[in-house]
């Protein structure tokens, strides 16, 4: 059954350099799992803080090309997968893999929207992503590869199983608290709802997040959370561009929609929310 | 045409078509050429900054709500585990 979710097809140069020219983010290096396996150098794991921080809007920068591939100097050994031991694949799956280990299991949480499955979600993806490792090719984003996996896994078995109703959100309305007003005030030109937002607890953002379907809420998610490019979050989803941009538009006008009701019922003002 | 609604009738458009791009302006995802076009329009615009800071403050809420959570110590376990078991098929049938 694993072999044929992830079943591998030897990729080629050729395949990598028709990604080149198709502009601004580089390819995941896995086509969906199934059809090309090219390498295409990406930081497999680009600095958390990084990634967290607040981005000035810039172009994204495709990875340098050709950076690990041309040059294998600057690259670590090249590994043969063939000769490569099951030890030795362990030991690379833990020293590689592992460390995603938090980031999988907060996407599961905001996916699955319980800590049981949550847990049984990302065991499960591991467990896959270990049985396949050695389909993964080396220097490509194993970040996405392993939230691909993530997807699927949850697609295929527990979003039939969801259990419903959603559970509520008491333990985390205990915790709750105001953020703090951040210096962006002195802008002058924020609007009430922005200031109304920007007050907003955790607990309700995660509660607005829980309200959206979850094609949404995954699109979001893999945007502004993970800081994944439009192009791989298409990967990950395996969905046309075009499907994730629509599906970006739609879960942030909900949750806007829904953050202004909130904001309302805590007694922020909130003029004019239009959306 | 008086030149106030030229003015009105252009920057309408400019508007429009700004509002639709501030995602891809927002996430990093907007072609070369059109930044300059949109970061002139925000600079003069009032209503549509205004729209964008609202934009990037949800998208900067929805990052700082859903921080990492460390995963619960014996979930590691449970998967180191598991992976061995299966290491040991793959050593098995090889």
């Amino acid at each position: 059954m694993l072999t044929a979710e992830l079943t591998p097809v030897t990729g080629s140069t050729q395949v990598r350099r028709q990604y080149v020219s198709q502009g601004p983010g580089p390819a995941l290096g896995w086509n969906a799992m199934t059809a090309d396996q090219s390498a295409f150098p990406r930081p497999s794991h680009a600095s958390t803080a990084d990634q967290r921080s607040v981005r000035e809007p810039s172009v994204r920068q495709p990875q340098p090309v050709g950076h690990n591939v041309d040059d294998p100097s600057l690259d670590e050994p090249a590994l043969d997968m063939s000769t490569e031991t099951p030890q030795e694949r362990m030991a690379r799956f833990e020293k590689d893999a592992m460390p995603f280990l938090d980031q999988l299991y907060s996407a599961a949480l905001r996916t699955t929207r319980n800590p049981a499955d949550a847990e049984d979600l990302v065991q499960e993806t591991f467990a896959k992503a270990f049985a396949a490792f050695h389909q993964y090719k080396h220097g490509t984003n194993l970040k996405a590869w392993l939230y691909r996996i993530l997807t699927n896994t949850y697609i295929n078995t527990y979003r039939k199983k969801q259990r419903q109703p959603l559970q509520s959100d008491a333990a985390e309305v205990e915790d709750y608290q105001l953020a703090r007003a951040e210096s962006h005030t002195s802008r002058g030109l924020r609007s009430a709802e922005t200031e109304a937002l920007d007050h907003l607890p955790d607990s309700d953002v995660k509660r607005a997040l829980q309200q959206i379907p979850e094609d949404f809420r995954l699109a979001v998610y893999l945007a502004d959370v993970e800081g994944f490019a439009y192009k791989e979050i298409a990967e990950i989803m395996d969905t046309p561009i075009g499907t994730v941009m629509s599906r970006l538009h739609r879960g942030r006008h909900q949750l806007r929609d829904l953050l202004s009701d909130y904001a309302r019922e805590r007694g922020f003002v909130v003029e004019g929310a239009t959306s | 045409m008086t030149r106030a609604e030229h003015d009105s009738e252009h920057s309408e458009f400019d508007c429009s078509r700004a509002r639709m791009q501030l995602y891809e302006y927002l996430d990093g995802e907007m072609a070369p050429e059109d930044i300059d076009r949109i970061r002139e329009h925000l600079a003069h615009c009032g209503p549509c900054l205004q729209e964008y800071d609202l934009d990037q403050t949800l998208k900067a809420l929805i990052r700082r709500s859903c921080s990492c959570e460390a995963a619960p110590r014996q979930l590691r376990t449970q998967i180191l585990a598991r992976i061995t078991t299966i290491k040991m098929t793959v050593e098995f049938r090889d």
